[in-house]
């Protein structure tokens, strides 16, 4: 069984951990057009080689982040999501 | 009496000769020592028919004598497949043999391996197909009958069986040699060592294995390595434990008992050694034909004679260490078949020559003759060695009853094939040799191609130091050992028989044409020979043919060994019960605190997720009786629910409103204090995927409830879009801390006020959806008033501890009103009624709002919420299809049930998500997914109800009770 | 005493009668102070034992202004997360992540900064200091004696060996499949573990224990026992 380092938590087996998908960007949902919002919703880059993704630590519900190499199934190094969402996020207003 | 074939002192290591145990095999009776097998008791008696093989049905008896092999596989005390030469006698133990029809000795099905010409390899794929349907109604019921390993015991009750984590610094798997020298370096570099062993004594070959001329040697060795082991500190020795697999990070599945070890090694040493390889020749699976290394351990471990006269079949040196064993315990040597043109001689090959044993050089044994009873050896056929496989025209033929082969080895490789390595092959050695291990890992020993004692030693500390550097202990790493010895394995013994029955594979009694057919047939990478053919798929899972199929796999089709390979060895590496993995599950199931009043009266309870819910309170054969009462007594009276399953989160912070703004598809931010909101939640994708009601208590404190089995998510949702927004909010999981019930229907408000005295529970001061905070029977509550179930009602969600005097405070109030509690069953119905929906039930992951009747929960003037942008392409879209609702007026028709189908003539168009009885609108109701057309009110529509049934229902709005709401608002 | 003579209830008080509890009253509760029917207690407690203190006052507090509002009201803040640290009182403070803490009363019942916390804090608009019902969400159970880390491994994936898991460590961890926090507070010499878990989930969580314990003679034990424990100790 896999060992996943938690930002929080330590050393833990990968049972204790949930997957969250890749880390994706969000494109402005109101200016954005439909096939950005599509490619958004649908897509995955699906890379062979390093990706970012969210994994929860289940007993905390702790999210972070985690940077694994797809081909060697390696994780590379993991931190807490506050090193990537920085800034306080806002929404523009509906234009109509 | 211990038998005519047990020797003398000091031969035994695992016998006790003070203690004799009784038994009984074929129902016979029969005596040996404490520590014998089932095995060497009987051999001890001179009885050597053990089993039956699972084909063929051929006599089979001692072949590893280590527990590797299929052959004597028996029934212990109605456990089937048991090891039956590792497996210890005990008093009463009642063994049986397996595969047979009638008895061990006479078995009816014995001839089928007259017809094996006419069973080859593929033949079931061949065979049993044709005419269509052949196979399930003619072949397979006959084929399942005589097939199968040994018979199940389905009266057995189940043991108890369980699994312990277990964790150290580095844990040395085979306690050989290479494995005591290897724990003896790290225990004296003071790490934590865990050494795990599959045998019932520390030793490995020193056990039973002879390293020099003198008998004594190994002995002497092994004494003072088990000694110096014994008396280090940290180290835990794990014997009669099967390390039965390797994964992802040095995670190491251990078996030891009825306990499954799950030990977690920083660094893991590989002492596994080798397996003894078998010769392939016609009749190779006779009793009395056995792997050199089993005539040993017979010998040494349990103090049995192997034979009387016997034939030594040497492709290496060892076979000589055989004979002089065979020698000193008063065996007959008749003669030694020696593979090698030209062999070199060690001292002990030498001691044997000296003695005058005539040897054939450059000879094999061509096949084996049995006695007429076919069940034990009586002679060999030895034939002069002419080519690779090839033999002369004729031969001599000499007496035996024991035939020992010593023809070479292949490296217990699996754990580390597992763990990723690599495995070689060099025509010269003719062993695999094994590379690209990860960097915690590492093998010594045998298995990592030493050959030589000294240097088998000398490789453990190499390998053990390496481990410890990686564990940051200050110590000094020898340079890689290098085997200076000839390699004891034979390339090509393998010599093919006109009439066959040259087993490579004996679990699955394949034999040398099975293999070479397969390829044939256009099967040549060795994984597809393997499907073909089952070879390695039996219960030794290829120890003990995997080399054989390769060779064999290489020379047929034109390739090296190297470029063959072998199968994938995945775990488990012995077979292992399934009561081991299964053995002490987890399965947790959550309880409210009231969970016992409801099994006090008599509820059927029924499991949601983990918790435990009343589905109504009665027989379990009166559930329409008992939710019709439940439910009338609601509409008209008062009941009580527990609705302690709900998931709750308090929400709280500056950005309270702007997060559930943000996370809910309504708007939060003008919701005023002391009131309660529907919230709806969709996915990115525009999906509903839950709801509740957000109850504000303050500015910054909304308390929000989820439904029972959507709570988690929605909180792990939220958690994951606030790291991302970075919004000035809290978000707490408070599900188990709050119970609730809801007391409904139009006596509720009096009920509750009997036991209310800081809250006016009146309709001015306590609107509907409105919340307050305030005690209920002397307990701190949150009071809520709700409509799900379309009466007047209340939520009282208290602290979970109190819930059960809650429970009892309002039952007891409600007495004199005739109060009674109603179950999930019975809400479900009553919402349904009430054309409530419930997410999970009346939608899909699919179910947009506008489907669902929930379009008006969107606030469209929101700058974002997750979905929002779905939603409105969505909304682009022609909708597809409509939750509505329907009545059936006929009430002799089946009343449909959840995923029934909607059609629309012979198409489908949707399906029935809910749909019961009603008892207060008097026919059965529900709500179905259809077409837009059908959704339209007044129209009918077909339903494939229970039995195929075609029901018509009546299409109309929703909700069917109290379309005013009038009941919940008063 | 009867356990139901007070309002607030152990989720597990039927199981604790069954095997011979004596209750007595702790604040609007019952715990479980003695088993009269078993001689061994005292011992048990040593090897291996397991008590109910989920009637036991405790407390939880959340958000980011929560270190610094719990060190104005003079509680002692462990350095990082997963850690615990005794109070003057000892009371024992636990820090699960940066901005989250539980208070656990002391097993004597003297201390009364748990009642203290809980009413100086208000609500207070732009104070993200929260409270948590701890005393609700989870149970609270007292594992103590020398075989309490091999019955850990039966049910638990972390390493919890005594000279892998030192004193005043905390683990937040699956245990037997439920979501639970592991705090190793030792009473005197003997080694011990609080378990706190899902309060809904303790009926299933004390037979899987009892279970697990089976092996080491185990069994449950007393609040009075646990504190004769801490006595010695002082």
């Amino acid at each position: 069984m896999k060992i996943i380092h938690c930002p929080l938590n330590g050393p833990r087996n990968i049972s204790e951990f949930a997957y969250g998908g890749e880390v994706e960007a969000m494109p402005d949902p109101v200016s954005c057009s439909g096939d950005e919002w599509a490619e958004y919703i649908f897509m995955s880059d699906n890379p062979a080689g390093l990706v970012r993704e969210w994994w929860l630590h289940v007993a905390t519900a702790y999210w972070f982040i985690a940077e694994r190499n797809t081909v060697t199934d390696e994780i590379i190094k993991t931190y807490p999501p506050s090193e990537l969402y920085k800034q306080r996020i806002e929404f523009a207003k509906d234009i109509d | 009496m211990a038998g005519a074939n047990r020797l003398a002192e000091p031969h035994g290591l695992l016998i006790d000769r003070s203690r004799t145990i009784d038994f009984e095999f074929e129902g016979e009776a029969y005596q040996g020592f404490a520590g014998d097998t089932v095995a060497s008791a009987l051999a001890a008696h001179d009885a050597w028919l053990l089993s039956r093989s699972f084909k063929y049905h051929r006599p089979r008896g001692i072949f590893t004598m280590a527990g590797q092999d299929s052959n004597c596989m028996v029934t212990v005390n109605g456990d089937a497949n048991v090891l039956g030469d590792v497996e210890k006698i005990s008093p009463g133990l009642r063994v049986f043999g397996q595969n047979y029809k009638g008895s061990l000795r006479k078995d009816r099905r014995a001839r089928i391996g007259r017809f094996s010409r006419f069973l080859p390899v593929g033949f079931y794929y061949k065979t049993f197909f044709k005419p269509k349907g052949a196979w399930e109604k003619r072949w397979a019921p006959i084929i399942r009958n005589i097939a199968g390993l040994g018979q199940i015991d389905t009266e057995a009750v189940p043991a108890y069986y369980d699994k312990q984590y277990k964790f150290c610094d580095l844990m040395i798997v085979g306690g050989g040699p290479a494995g005591l020298s290897a724990a003896k370096t790290a225990a004296d570099a003071g790490a934590e060592v865990l050494l795990v062993d599959e045998n019932e004594a520390l030793g490995g070959a020193l056990n039973y294995a002879r390293f020099a001329v003198s008998s004594d040697a190994a002995r002497d060795q092994r004494g003072e390595m088990v000694a110096a082991l014994s008396a280090a500190q940290h180290v835990e020795v794990m014997t009669d434990a099967i390390c039965n697999g390797w994964f992802s990070d040095n995670w190491l599945p251990v078996i030891k008992g009825r306990r499954l070890y799950k030990v977690r090694a920083r660094e893991v040493v590989l002492c596994t050694g080798v397996l003894e390889q078998p010769a392939v020749f016609h009749n190779n699976d006779l009793p009395g034909v056995m792997l050199g290394s089993a005539a040993q351990r017979l010998i040494r471990l349990y103090a049995v004679r192997p034979g009387k006269r016997a034939v030594v079949l040497a492709g290496n040196n060892d076979g000589y260490a055989v004979a002089l064993d065979l020698m000193d315990c008063g065996v007959e040597i008749a003669a030694v078949v020696e593979l090698r043109d030209e062999p070199v001689y060690d001292d002990i090959a030498k001691a044997v020559r000296a003695k005058g044993v005539k040897v054939y050089e450059g000879h094999a044994v061509y096949r084996a003759i049995s006695t007429s009873d076919k069940h034990h050896l009586k002679a060999v056929e030895i034939r002069q060695i002419v080519g690779q496989g090839q033999c002369g025209q004729s031969g001599e033929r000499v007496s035996c009853d024991l035939l020992c082969m010593s023809v070479g080895y292949t490296p217990t490789y699996q754990l580390a094939c597992q763990a990723g390595a690599k495995l070689g092959y060099e025509d010269n050695t003719a062993v695999f040799s094994i590379s690209g291990l990860p960097e915690s890992l590492h093998i010594a020993g045998s298995v990592n191609g030493m050959w030589d004692l000294q240097e088998v030693l000398r490789d453990g500390e190499q390998a053990a130091r390496a481990a410890l550097r990686r564990l940051g202990y200050e110590i000094k790493v020898p340079p890689k050992v290098v085997n200076s010895t000839v390699s004891p394995s034979f390339g090509w013994p393998i010599f093919s028989h006109p009439a066959g029955k040259e087993f490579v594979d004996y679990d699955e009694d394949l034999q040398l044409a099975d293999i070479v057919n397969a390829t044939r047939e256009g099967y040549e990478d060795v994984q597809l020979v393997k499907r073909y053919s089952t070879v390695g798929m039996g219960p030794s899972q290829g120890r003990n043919s995997a080399l054989a199929t390769a060779r064999l796999v290489a020379w047929a089709t034109g390739r090296s060994v190297a470029q063959t390979g072998v199968s994938t060895a995945r775990p488990p590496f012995a077979p292992e019960r399934i009561a081991h993995n299964a053995g002490r599950s987890f399965y947790p199931e959550r309880h409210t605190s009231m969970h016992h009043r409801h099994v006090e009266a008599g509820a059927q309870m029924l499991m949601a997720g983990a918790w435990w819910r009343p589905a109504y309170y009665g027989p379990s054969g009166e559930r329409d009786r008992c939710m019709r009462e439940e439910s009338l007594n609601v509409r008209n009276n008062v009941g009580l629910v527990d609705v302690s399953t709900l998931g709750g989160l308090e929400v709280r912070g500056p950005d309270a409103g702007e997060f559930l703004n943000r996370m809910f598809t309504y708007a939060f931010t003008k919701q005023p204090v002391g009131r309660s909101r529907y919230v709806v939640m969709t996915n990115e994708h525009g999906v509903v995927i839950d709801d509740g009601v957000a109850c504000r208590f303050h500015d910054e404190h909304y308390y929000v409830t989820a439904t029972t089995g959507g709570v988690e998510r929605v909180y792990q949702l939220m958690l994951r879009w606030k790291a991302q927004w970075r919004l000035e909010v809290d978000v707490t999981h408070v599900t188990a801390a709050w119970c609730g019930v809801n007391i409904a229907g139009p006596k509720s408000r009096q009920v509750l006020a009997t036991l209310c005295e800081d809250v006016d529970l009146s309709a001015e001061a306590f609107p509907y959806m409105g919340v307050r905070e305030g005690k209920v029977a002397g307990i701190p509550a949150r009071l809520m008033r709700v409509g799900f179930v379309g009466e007047l009602g209340y939520e009282v969600h208290v602290p979970q501890h109190y819930g059960e005097r809650l429970w009892d405070a309002i039952m007891e109030a409600g007495a004199a009103e005739e109060i009674r509690p109603f179950g999930i069953e019975t809400q479900r119905l009553l919402r349904l009624e009430k054309g409530h929906i419930i997410i999970g039930q009346d939608t899909d992951a699919m179910t947009h709002p506008a489907e669902v009747h929930l379009a008006w929960a969107i606030a469209r003037k929101k700058p974002f919420f997750v979905g929002a942008r779905s939603i409105a392409e969505i909304g682009k879209q022609p909708r597809k299809r409509k939750l509505a609702g329907f009545v059936v007026n006929d009430l002799d028709a089946p009343i449909p049930l959840e995923s029934h189908l909607v059609l629309d003539g012979d198409k489908m168009t949707g399906r029935v998500t809910s749909c019961y009885f009603s008892p207060t609108v008097g026919k059965p109701i529900g709500l179905a997914f259809m077409t837009l057309e059908q959704a339209i009110p007044g129209s009918s529509v077909t339903i494939k109800s229970t039995g195929g049934v075609f029901v018509t229902a009546k299409v109309v709005e929703l909700p069917f009770y109290d379309p005013e709401n009038q009941r919940q608002d008063l | 005493m009867q356990p139901t003579d007070q309002p607030r209830r152990s989720m597990i008080y039927r199981l604790l009668l069954e095997n011979g509890a004596e209750f007595e009253t702790c604040q609007d509760s019952a715990v479980a102070m003695r088993y009269p029917g078993n001689a061994a207690e005292a011992e048990q407690s040593q090897s291996m034992g397991i008590a109910d203190l989920s009637p036991l006052p405790r407390i939880g507090f959340k958000g980011k202004d929560t270190p610094l509002w719990l060190k104005q009201q003079g509680v002692q803040l462990p350095e990082t997360p997963n850690r615990a640290r005794k109070q003057s009182d000892n009371c024992l403070l636990l820090r699960l992540s940066d901005d989250e803490h539980v208070l656990l009363g002391d097993l004597t019942l003297r201390s009364t900064l748990v009642a203290t916390l809980h009413q100086s804090w208000h609500f207070q608009p732009g104070q993200m200091c929260y409270l948590v019902p701890r005393a609700d969400t989870h149970s609270w159970f007292c594992l103590s004696g020398k075989h309490t880390s091999d019955m850990l491994a039966k049910v638990c994936g972390v390493d919890l060996r005594l000279h892998k898991f030192g004193n005043g460590e905390i683990a937040q961890t699956s245990i037997a499949r439920i979501n639970g926090i592991v705090v190793r507070n030792d009473l005197g010499q003997i080694p011990a573990f609080y378990l706190l878990a899902d309060s809904a989930s303790a009926d299933y969580l004390w037979p899987c224990l009892m279970d697990a314990m089976d092996e080491f003679s185990g069994s449950p034990i007393g609040l009075a026992t646990l504190q004769s424990l801490i006595a010695r100790a002082a």
